[in-house]
């Protein structure tokens, strides 16, 4: 992988400072105990150490889908059997992955399914290229739930790419009247908001790896694509694209 | 007894005043009979300031103490009356759940939810709507009529502009804890007195205030009045289920300390600094955990962590795997420090299969890549300075046998140091390596520590005998020591003993508690 240069920290103030990032930050400051409510440093800022990250991918569903089983599978190839266990807040995980010749470092942040984060689920996926919205093939509300996230995303993140990814499909592989959610119907869906359809199972592995080649692929031919049109749109896109031509040339 | 329990020197009022609240701030403070233990200058004692918030036992119930003593007769008779009451409402409201047309098997796992055979506290807690936002054993909307009647109980007294208290009938003590807009209801058997249980129901209402602060949780029910707070608490059962567990296996919880790990003067002070070097502009605490025990806490100048937002932070870190897997970032209210806002937090644990744990408390939501590279500092200089190899060595064995005391017949102790939050104990011995001898020896210590910190009549000391072991217990203003002999032992051992395990303490100080606290 190519070493990057770390961005001046005059641009990254420069950066988060201006007003439409001031404005979307006291949207979502309700109870901040301190004064100091602006953020001068980049949430994605490419630190020192071996972490740093092209692409923020954001993992989105109902609580229990399978979100961290699917970054479990992924990240260390493995399946966990056990009991439930919450993902609290969130947790984020860097992976890098071949796309061609070059060296894609995803950053993928697990997000919790349960309302109460709701209300600051913007921090989680603010800036991400990819959401992955998880629903669970055998459960129709979890599917009703992704459809909410599709249109947050739409709402606050135009520029996000959207994978919808339906989970746990070993289990309608082995009982087809187990499956609660329609291919077709999904499909449908998919085409019209123009997003990504996946059926994965973590517990085989089965599409998993195809999933987030697809999204680093996807990243990868556009990141230059971006560069003309994001003047002043999504400074988190326009940073990251900054410093990634500057170091291909 | 509480009121001896304060600093001398710490700086209560903080010069960001918004970060703090100051209303519970205590400012009376006893003299010591005895000069050489006074507070602060007992084994264990920290050099220089306090890195927690002076805490007394009970300290939430020691505020109304006064109200509770004048009243106390007044309820008893109440009480009385109530008893009889719920028998009938209890049995009432199975008969109602059996009739309906979907709880067949409900009105079975009702019973036996609240007559359990197992000796361990229930806990629910409700609305004041009488809504079950959370039941300990069974679900909630099986035991919806007892929470409905334990609402009725609650809102029976207060009609008369009264408070209930407890209900002690037939060997079971029923609780309530009124915290609007919630009431906490704890159901024991295990002959915990009152003020035990109302330290556990406390623990449990910070728990779910540490989860969505105490404004959102007001806002939500003037809103709406039946609001159903499950939806908002979704996720958090294995967190409470892990904290009641702590509550009765853990002496920290009790005493209101931290145990820390022992490690030798040079490594702690590598790893203080390092940690202390680690620094972020809107970093307040950072806090390194072995499993349950501290390591080093790092703090921002004049802001002092309370033991209830620490214990409910290490229990947060340890009930989800999910930080062990990546590096974990959700927002956590320290309700002790402030209970109108929200902290945000990074927990990583340094490998998977390690117990340590680190966690970095920060004023701002948008720190985590901060943050995330003030724990790669910290590593690397660890790593740099060879001390990340000793911690891990050191955490092969968290604890120390008795035997280094040298003391006959003594088979285990606590000792806590009240000026430095911080106490010590030894592994348990051969007698208590069941889990059921360990909550037994626990439930010995509860009963000696709610004696000495008795709310109308406290003790100094106390000396009881078993048939299983005799039990010492001794509280200064600067100490709090329970000892636990072999029945062989005789009161003139026990009083004996403790000189020398104080000079113990005295010389093994470096290596059983953080004596310095670093702030940033």
């Amino acid at each position: 992988m190519m070493s990057y240069p770390v961005a001046p920290p005059v641009l990254l103030c420069g950066v988060s400072k201006t007003k439409s990032q001031t404005i979307l930050f006291n949207l979502l400051i309700e109870h901040q105990p301190t004064e100091d409510k602006f953020c001068f440093f980049h949430p994605e800022r490419p630190t020192m150490t071996a972490m740093r990250v092209d692409a923020k991918v954001v993992m989105l569903g109902k609580e229990s889908v399978g979100k961290t089983s699917l970054v479990e599978r992924y990240v260390h190839h493995r399946f966990l059997v056990g009991p439930y266990q919450n993902t609290i807040g969130a947790a984020f995980v860097a992976k890098s992955i071949n796309v061609g010749n070059k060296v894609i470092t995803l950053g993928i942040w697990d997000t919790a399914g349960s309302e109460r984060y709701e209300a600051m689920s913007r921090i989680y996926y603010r800036g991400a290229r990819a959401a992955i919205v998880c629903y669970d093939l055998t459960d129709n509300s979890s599917f009703q739930r992704a459809r909410f996230w599709v249109k947050e995303l739409q709402t606050f993140e135009e520029h996000c790419k959207i994978y919808l990814c339906g989970t746990k499909n070993d289990l309608v592989e082995g009982d087809r009247s187990a499956r609660q959610v329609d291919y077709h119907d999904v499909q449908d869906f998919v085409e019209e908001i123009g997003a990504q359809h996946f059926e994965t199972s973590s517990k085989t592995g089965n599409n998993v790896d195809a999933l987030f080649l697809k999204v680093a692929e996807d990243f990868s031919n556009s990141a230059f694509e971006f560069l003309p049109e994001e003047k002043g749109v999504n400074l988190d896109q326009k940073k990251n694209s900054y410093i990634y031509t500057c170091c291909h040339h | 007894m509480a009121s001896d329990v304060h600093s001398k020197g710490v700086t209560w009022d903080t010069s960001n005043g918004n970060l703090t609240p100051v209303e519970h701030l205590p400012n009376s403070r006893s003299e010591s009979p005895t000069p050489g233990l006074v507070e602060g200058t007992e084994p264990g004692a920290g050099q220089e300031r306090a890195m927690f918030v002076h805490t007394q036992s009970f300290e939430d119930l020691t505020a109304d103490v006064e109200l509770t003593g004048s009243r106390l007769s007044e309820i008893e008779e109440v009480e009385e009356e109530k008893e009889e009451e719920q028998q009938q409402g209890g049995g009432g409201g199975t008969g109602e759940t059996g009739g309906g047309a979907e709880g067949v098997e409900e009105p079975k796992q009702e019973v036996h939810a609240v007559v359990r055979e197992k000796e361990e506290d229930h806990v629910f807690v409700l609305s004041e709507a009488g809504k079950p936002i959370y039941t300990r054993y069974g679900s909630e909307e099986a035991l919806s009529t007892t929470m409905g009647v334990m609402m009725a109980l609650v809102s029976f007294v207060e009609a008369n502009k009264n408070v209930i208290l407890s209900i002690h009938a037939d060997g079971l003590r029923v609780v309530f804890l009124r915290k609007s807009p919630l009431v906490l209801v704890c159901v024991s058997r295990t002959g915990q007195s009152d003020s035990e249980l109302w330290r556990e129901l406390h623990y449990v209402y910070y728990q779910i205030l540490s989860l969505l602060t105490l404004p959102q949780l007001q806002r939500v029910f003037q809103q709406r009045q039946s609001y159903d707070l499950r939806r908002l608490l979704s996720g958090s059962e294995r967190v409470t289920a892990g904290l009641l567990r702590l509550l009765e296996t853990d002496a920290g919880l009790m005493l209101n300390a931290t145990m820390s790990l022992p490690l030798c003067g040079t490594t702690r002070n590598i790893v203080c600094t390092s940690l202390q070097a680690a620094s972020s502009k809107n970093l307040v605490f950072s806090i390194l955990l072995a499993g349950d025990r501290l390591v080093a806490l790092i703090r921002k100048k004049e802001q002092h962590l309370h033991h209830t937002d620490l214990h409910l932070l290490s229990n947060l870190a340890a009930s989800s795997s999910s930080f062990r897997q990546g590096e974990g970032w959700t927002p956590v209210c320290l309700p002790k420090f402030n209970a109108s806002g929200f902290f945000h937090a990074h927990i990583s644990y340094f490998e998977p299969a390690s117990d340590l744990c680190l966690i970095l408390v920060s004023t701002d939501r948008e720190d985590f890549f901060n943050l995330s590279d003030c724990k790669q500092r910290f590593l690397e200089r660890l790593k740099k300075r060879n001390a990340y190899q000793t911690l891990k060595e050191a955490l092969h064995s968290p604890t120390y046998p008795v035997s280094q005391v040298g003391i006959p017949e003594l088979w285990h102790f606590i000792y806590k140091s009240k000026s430095s939050g911080l106490y010590t104990s030894p592994e348990l011995p051969v007698p208590y390596h069941t889990e059921e001898e360990q909550e037994r020896l626990m439930d010995l210590y509860q009963y000696l520590h709610s004696r000495l910190h008795h709310l109308t009549r406290p003790l100094r000391s106390i000396y009881r005998c078993t048939n299983t072991e005799n039990l010492l217990a001794w509280s200064t203003s600067g100490f709090e020591l329970y000892l636990c002999f072999s029945p062989l032992a005789t009161k003139a051992l026990a009083m004996s003993a403790v000189t020398k395990l104080l000079k113990w303490i005295r010389k093994e100080e470096d290596r059983l508690f953080i004596l310095n606290s670093l702030t940033y």
